[in-house]
């Protein structure tokens, strides 16, 4: 089918920071599956490069995460967003709808008509 | 947050991260995995083949968690752990290679660092505890041929008020002080200074305050003030704040101590410090100076600095100045004709101690990078004879994986870790150097002044910092190269056996070699040409006899004496001196020749002469009592000496010395001629024989005396000479108590035999010969051992093959020549290339003249030695001979080979 795409560079952060904001605390997995989910399972995402991602956006303050029981009452490890990582959310929404929409209007048939 | 905190939040805290910390993200996977197995279990999977596609969907345990850990640290400076804890390993091991390599590292960098802190001190940043020195120049005056003097208070006063460029122009005159009560007064060297002076070089005041600018006009003993340092309110008032607006006394006069100057402040001369600040109208009242001198265009003695408007550009503000000052020398036409004024860096300033450091520095600094290099290149060497030794480990982490960048860098990283000790060690040593080279500063007066903050400052620590890495790279980056460029193939298909990819490397280190040859043949011809011109100018007759001779140099001023009262004291004291046994001449005098301190002139009509336009008639001049030219030995070629009758009363009368007669009478005899200075007419009566005046090595100029009584002033020095039979220490004693029977408080400071005293004036040359001759030393050492290990180097790999030659019957006498000419083959190589710089930095330092004051423009640092072949060919055949016994001994090893042993081997 081939329908699955990979996660391009430099916006899983993106999904991460926005999928935290929308559903709260949530460990690895959890994030993993909603954010296949949300993209109608059109994304494709190797779970392991989750983990970096997740530690470089904690290293940059935009999360935190503790350690806590899943519905499972099994032991994970929950992120969440920080303040910092709100504001980081707004800010980075803004520029990708910019972005998409300047390029969209490259992309949309019959653009110079 | 701002997102480049946020970056910088996560790399400080992957540096900061411990390397090792996995069982926290070991769980969270664990955990990870588990959930998604339920889930598989949930969706009908059996429990193994569930975690299975976990697994997949993760992309696999260890690669996830390498992935987290190359994000969680920094995977470079993990490397960069490792490569230093290997490389101290390393060096642990091969203690003698390190020890050798640090040592000689320490050395070149601790030479180069105290080098450049003297410069930094003496040329970079002149004055200390001013604000803004960048915007500071020096301003001197121009003479009709192009020397440079100080100013007068008038000039000044011009300056100061017509300029519009600057945000201010100071002048200042050095002036020894005495100090406190008459019976125990204490000399202190100050300045006298316009009011302006703190306000100019923007200085504040620890204590109180500086001088008001109602304290910066020109009424003559109107401001009775003064400004401490802290070095003496330390000393002296132990640090007491209620220091201010105490009085001080002052050569018998009470100033009020109006502040104590910041702590960085030590004057406005680089290296030297000042006690004691007092407007320079005090000048009449404190050293009894009349009031018309300070109105005096002539008395040209102080040194001006400005301060340049913001944003006015050096090159704007000395054309104002030069316009202003030709303006005025049309103006003052009657003192001032030809003259101009100019504005220079303050390092340029040719008055202080500076002005003599400024050559031999250029030249120390330039020296020591040549060490500096010997020393690298010594260091590249004994790395890639390491290299080679290494091949082995480094084939195998190649074979293993090893990226050819990370093995250079593992190599670079151990060339910066001996540098880095070398550098640690030089730094600490640079302290004491820097007091080692304060030992070299003359004898004399100003001696006692000169202080630099020896301190080592972060400017110097950053060079050395700088000087550290610049060595690393220069040390490791070739043997860096060489491994990277390591062939693994070739290598392992060579099997240690054949030459070939020690070839290329011997030839690597045969340049190294031959560039190390042609350093030290640089630094060595250096050191022979400065010690050579260092013994020309000691054999140069100074023209007269220093031998046996006590000097004295009295402050009579500062004891409140008057002009008669002074002269009085003279005459009484060459009285009594005269009836002391052992005593033969007694003179006194108001400068003193070949001495550190500036000679004075005065502008002379010359009755039948007509000066060239532009012709420069300030003529240097010495005022003396009948006594001086009997006891300096300097012979009457015509006429008369002084005498005792020419008094105050008498006609003027002067003596001219042979090339003043040469200049202006075309060698005829003077005698009766009439010569028109200090406002008055004298009649020559004798010419003396010429002497040295300034400096041993300068081309006399021409020169005159007049007799004390008749010229001496309030503003002149007093030299006291008393030649003796024997030791001239012996006259001391009998000095002090003479002076002491006609006042008592009158103290005798800085006596010293005037032979000591006069070699002030050898002082750049001495220090620029001794320093190079250890320089050249370390440099010759540092090449032979270069030299000798690769000699070594390269016979220890030719051991089989000479083992074969031997076998097929070569004599041990050919196989000694063999090695021992491949040895000079090198030399000779470097020779010809250091020979060719050598020439050509000689020429170029040979034209360096030491001194860029009025007084002595022609003495150079280097003699007219410059071009000596004969130190050319001595040192190379020098550093031939060395080389010789460098590559002998290793070949006297490769000569007693046993050809069966060395068959065996491998």
């Amino acid at each position: 089918m081939g329908g699955k795409t990979d996660v391009w560079q430099g916006t899983l952060a993106l999904m991460v920071l926005k999928t935290l904001q929308v559903i709260g605390p949530q460990h690895g997995y959890g994030l993993a599956r909603r954010i296949e989910q949300t993209s109608g399972d059109l994304l494709e995402l190797n779970y392991g490069t989750l983990y970096p991602a997740l530690l470089k956006l904690e290293q940059e303050g935009y999360i935190r995460s503790r350690w806590g029981f899943s519905d499972n009452n099994r032991k994970a490890k929950f992120y969440e967003l920080t303040k910092a990582g709100e504001r980081q959310v707004r800010k980075a929404a803004a520029e990708w709808e910019q972005t998409t929409e300047i390029l969209s209007r490259f992309l949309a048939p019959n653009a110079e008509a | 947050m701002n997102p480049l905190i946020a970056k910088m939040r996560a790399l400080g805290l992957r540096l900061l991260c411990a390397p090792r910390n996995d069982g926290e993200f070991q769980a969270e996977l664990e955990s990870h995995l588990a959930m998604h197995t339920e889930d598989g279990v949930r969706a009908g999977l059996s429990p193994e083949e569930a975690r299975r596609q976990a697994l997949i969907r993760l992309g696999g345990m260890e690669q996830t968690r390498q992935a987290y850990r190359e994000r969680r640290t920094l995977p470079w400076s993990e490397a960069l752990l490792q490569d230093v804890r290997f490389g101290v390993r390393m060096m642990a091991r091969n203690r003698g290679f390190t020890v050798a390599a640090i040592a000689t590292l320490a050395i070149g960098i601790g030479a180069t660092a105290t080098a450049f802190t003297w410069v930094d001190a003496v040329l970079l940043q002149p004055l200390s505890g001013v604000s803004e020195p960048n915007r500071l120049v020096t301003l001197e005056t121009v003479t009709s041929n192009g020397d440079w003097v100080p100013n007068s208070y008038l000039d000044f006063i011009d300056f100061r008020d017509r300029l519009t460029l600057f945000d201010g122009i100071a002048v200042s005159h050095v002036s020894a002080f005495s100090v406190g009560k008459e019976d125990h007064a204490e000399r202190v060297w100050g300045e006298l200074v316009s009011g302006n002076f703190f306000s100019v070089l923007g200085v504040k005041a620890e204590q109180g305050r500086t001088f008001l600018p109602s304290e910066s006009g020109d009424v003559p003993g109107a401001y009775p003030v003064a400004v401490i340092s802290d070095r003496y309110w330390r000393s002296h008032y132990g640090a007491d704040p209620s220091v201010v607006g105490k009085t001080i006394r002052i050569n018998q006069h009470e100033l009020t101590i109006v502040g104590v100057a910041a702590p960085e402040f030590h004057g406005s001369i680089p290296v030297t410090s000042f006690d004691v600040w007092v407007p320079y109208m005090e000048q009449t009242v404190l050293n009894g100076v009349k009031e018309w001198m300070l109105r005096d265009r002539h008395d040209r003695n102080m040194l001006g600095i400005a301060r340049l408007r913001p944003g006015v550009t050096f090159e704007q503000a000395r054309l104002e100045l030069k316009t202003l000052a030709d303006r005025m020398a049309i103006a003052n036409a009657n003192v001032s004709e030809g003259m101009s004024a100019t504005l220079m860096p303050l390092w340029k300033s040719p008055h202080g101690p500076q002005g003599l450091l400024v050559g031999p520095l250029r030249v120390l600094m330039g020296v020591c990078v040549l060490v500096l290099l010997i020393v690298c290149a010594n260091v590249a060497n004994l790395l890639l004879a390491r290299a080679t030794v290494r091949e082995k480990e480094f084939s195998a982490r190649l074979a293993l994986g090893a990226g050819r960048g990370r093995i250079a860098r593992q190599v670079l990283t151990e060339s910066l870790l001996l540098t880095g000790c070398g550098a640690v060690l030089g730094f600490a040593m640079t302290p004491w150097m820097s007091h080692a080279l304060r030992l070299l500063m003359p004898p004399g007066p100003m001696s006692s002044l000169v202080s630099m903050d020896t301190r080592p400052n972060l400017v110097v620590l950053g060079f050395t910092a700088g000087l550290c890495v610049a060595a690393a790279l220069i040390a490791g980056l070739v043997p860096a190269l060489q491994v990277s460029r390591l062939n693994l193939s070739a290598r392992l298909n060579a099997g240690g056996r054949s030459g070939t990819a020690g070839r290329t490397r011997n030839r690597l280190r045969s340049t190294l070699v031959a560039s190390e040859v042609a350093l030290a043949l640089v630094a060595l011809v250096g050191a022979g040409l400065f010690a050579r011109g260092f013994q020309q100018t000691l054999r140069l007759n100074p023209g007269f006899d220093p031998d046996h001779v006590l000097l004295n140099q009295f402050y009579l001023s500062t004891n409140g004496y008057n002009l008669a009262q002074r002269k009085e004291f003279c005459r009484r004291l060459e009285e009594r001196m005269l009836a002391a046994p052992g005593v033969t001449d007694v003179a006194y005098s108001d400068g003193v020749p070949l001495g550190f301190e500036p000679s004075w002139w005065e502008e002379l009509k010359i009755e039948g002469y007509a000066p060239r336009p532009n012709e420069n008639m300030n003529i240097f001049r010495n005022v003396v009592s009948p006594g001086y030219l009997p006891l300096m030995h300097i012979p009457l070629v015509e006429g008369r000496n002084f005498t005792t009758q020419d008094n105050e009363h008498a006609p003027a009368v002067m003596i001219v010395n042979e090339a003043f007669v040469r200049r202006f009478f075309a060698g005829r005899n003077p005698v009766g001629k009439k010569i028109h200075g200090w406002g008055g007419w004298f009649r020559v009566v004798g010419v003396a024989k010429d002497s040295k005046y300034h400096y041993l090595g300068e081309s006399t100029p021409a020169y005159f005396y007049v007799p004390f009584r008749q010229v001496f002033r309030e503003d002149m020095n007093l030299a006291f000479y008393v030649r003796t039979k024997g030791d001239p220490d012996s006259a001391l004693s009998m000095l002090r108590t003479q002076a002491r029977a006609i006042d008592p408080n009158v103290t005798v400071f800085d006596a010293a035999p005037l032979k000591e005293f006069i070699g002030a004036s050898l002082y750049p040359q001495k220090i620029a010969a001794s320093l190079m001759t250890v320089l050249g030393s370390i440099a010759v050492l540092l090449a032979a051992v270069g030299l000798y290990s690769v000699m070594a180097y390269s016979v220890a790999q030719r051991t089989q093959e000479i083992g074969v030659r031997m076998a097929l019957g070569a004599q041990p006498a050919h196989v000694l020549r063999m090695v021992v000419r491949q040895g000079l083959v090198l030399t000779v190589a470097g020779l010809v290339a250091g020979g060719a710089l050598a020439i050509a930095l000689g020429r170029t330092v040979a034209s360096v003249s030491f001194t860029n004051s009025g007084m002595g423009a022609n003495a150079r640092l280097l003699g007219n030695g410059a071009n000596d072949p004969l130190i050319y060919v001595a040192a190379a055949l020098f550093l031939c001979a060395v080389a010789a016994i460098a590559s002998y001994l290793p070949a006297r090893r490769a000569a007693s080979v046993d050809p069966m042993q060395a068959l065996r081997t491998e």
